[in-house]
């Protein structure tokens, strides 16, 4: 027992310990304890400057829709991939490697790929032969569409991967006997397929729900100057010259831990059930 | 064949060459930009063919930003790794008190954002002095622990603790099980832990830049750095596709290695273990 307590100890310290400050000091500091000058008290008032300054509420609002939509078309993707590379020879050897080879690639290099791709002076710009002006604002447009087409790509990568491993370990097995049984294909996608795909799907696209939700360098690479997403406007707080502003940076960061916090909590409770009744 | 099956299997194809396209095509054009030396705008291809991208990039210290990629991720690969495959190991067999509530700190690291956890840390680690390197190798590992762990939680799931046993039974001694017994078994699954959480460090952006403050330059900060500008297109190429090879490679020459191994000791039963795409999400983040 003892021993074992001993083993743990190497992963539980440094995570406790780094989780634990970390949430600590970005509380205390949001609350305005920790200030660069003055005494310590404290106050919500960073939270009411940032929400007040009609920053906020907009970069809650853009940072949930990328992530939603991201991760929307990522699982719609990734789960077609997921059937094709666990049913098709072309899909087992192909896009199997494909995925694969997706995964490794950094989400920076993912960006710059995007960028290069979808510019007005991007890849497919040219292939089309538009002009200039008339290409669609991809890149640092109103509807952050390259910075979504990025999160989607890399993603839907992953969740693919993820739910092709469950698959095929006994669906085949399994759609093959509800087939003898005189289940349809529409029967065996629904009674079959789905059940086992759920939980790999509700945790994949959980995870990547909270990277698209919390990553800085995608949407400031590929976004707009404003409005701006939570991660940027934290790190615009927190960069600042202006040390009146840092309490600020540390609320939008909070309030991030919050969002993504609530929405992997759900997410583990909606797995639990689905492993559960499966 | 009926027409309905026919226009099932068209179907079919479609899908498969429209999702080859979608996992391909933004990496065409960082491939025919890292070999174009002139590209003006309105042309579908370079004019003009050439290495220009690579060396602008070594000129410009590529090298020294690829040795400290190299070195963070090794850290957190060395640190990661084994501290997952213990913490599993104590899961899976030590029957702990607060079992549960373990295994959600270790996977915790998963669903809090990175600059959450960097930009709360760092005037602790300011304070306290820790030089930027200790600091940046800390945080990634902590990133990285809920993926090793789960690769080796699945591991250990699926080993066959009695072929220990058998060993013993033999006269193996302690230390022979370990060596000879249980590290073969469990080696596919710690190389799979140990590339995730190199790629923890190859591939990070925010901690290294908000700790190490714009000192230590890996490269994902000079590609940020070249993407946020205009007119650097070869350079970006070069350096995304010298920061892609590297982890590829390892990928594919892992992959062959297993492959072979499998084919020698078609008898032994290596464990079955996670894929390592199966957690590489967020490590790749």
């Amino acid at each position: 027992m003892k021993r074992f307590v001993l083993l743990i100890l190497p992963a539980a310290v440094p995570t406790a310990l780094v989780l634990g400050a970390a949430v600590t000091m970005g509380v205390a500091q949001s609350m305005g304890l920790t200030p660069v000058a003055g005494g310590p008290q404290s106050s919500l008032d960073a939270y009411s400057a940032v929400a007040s300054s009609g920053e906020l509420a907009p970069a809650v609002v853009i940072s949930l829709s990328i992530a939603l939509v991201a991760t929307a078309i990522a699982i719609a993707v990734g789960f077609t991939t997921a059937l094709a590379m666990t049913t098709t020879r072309f899909g087992s050897k192909v896009l199997k490697g494909l995925a694969i080879s997706t995964i490794p690639i950094p989400h920076v290099i993912g960006a710059a790929a995007i960028g290069l791709l979808l510019a007005d002076s991007g890849w497919l710009a040219r292939l089309f032969g538009s002009t200039a002006g008339n290409w669609p604002q991809f890149v640092a447009g109103p509807w952050w569409a390259a910075t979504i087409i990025e999160y989607a790509w890399k993603e839907s990568a992953f969740i693919a991967l993820v739910v092709a491993a469950t698959l095929s370990r006994d669906a085949d097995e399994l759609a093959k006997t509800a087939a003898v049984l005189g289940a349809g294909p529409a029967a065996r996608m629904r009674y079959v397929t789905m059940p086992l795909a759920t939980p790999a799907l509700i945790l994949a696209g959980t995870l990547s729900f909270v990277y698209a939700l919390g990553s800085f360098e995608v949407p400031w690479l590929l976004g707009r100057a404003y409005p701006e997403p939570l991660p940027v406007l934290a790190y615009r707080l927190f960069t600042s010259t202006d040390l009146e502003v840092r309490p600020q940076a540390f609320a939008v960061s909070m309030v991030t831990m919050a969002i993504a916090l609530v929405i992997g909590v759900s997410a583990l409770r909606l797995f639990r059930r689905q492993v559960v009744t499966a | 064949m009926n027409r309905r099956t026919t226009r099932a299997a068209v179907t079919a194809t479609a899908t498969q060459w429209l999702l080859s396209a979608w996992f391909l095509l933004p990496m065409i054009p960082v491939m025919l930009w890292a070999v174009a030396r002139t590209w003006p705008a309105p042309l579908p291809l370079p004019s003009d063919w050439g290495f220009s991208g690579f060396l602008d990039a070594l000129h410009d210290s590529a090298t020294s930003a690829f040795g400290a990629s190299l070195i963070l991720g090794t850290l957190t690969a060395v640190l990661a790794t084994p501290a997952g495959a213990m913490a599993a190991y104590a899961l899976a067999y030590g029957h702990l008190r607060g079992h549960r509530s373990l295994s959600v700190l270790l996977i915790a690291p998963a669903f809090v954002p990175p600059f959450v956890i960097v930009m709360g840390l760092n005037v602790t680690l300011l304070r306290l002095h820790v030089p930027s390197l200790a600091g940046i190798s800390l945080v990634l590992m902590v990133t990285a622990i809920p993926y090793t762990t789960f690769v080796m939680r699945s591991a250990f799931a699926g080993y066959d603790v009695t072929v220990e046993d058998e060993a013993r039974m033999l006269g193996a001694s302690t230390r022979a099980v370990l060596t000879r017994v249980r590290l073969p078994l469990l080696a596919p699954a710690l190389a799979t832990s140990a590339f995730l959480a190199f790629l923890v460090g190859w591939s990070d952006y925010i901690v290294t830049l908000l700790i190490g403050g714009g000192q230590f330059v890996t490269v994902p900060i000079r590609i940020a750095a070249a993407a946020s500008g205009t007119g650097n297109e070869p350079v970006i190429a070069a350096l995304s596709i010298t920061a892609a090879a590297p982890p590829l490679l390892l990928l594919v020459t892992v992959g062959l290695l297993s492959r072979q191994r499998r084919r020698r000791r078609a008898s032994a039963n290596p464990v079955t273990h996670t894929p390592a795409y199966l957690t590489a999400s967020g490590a790749l983040r």
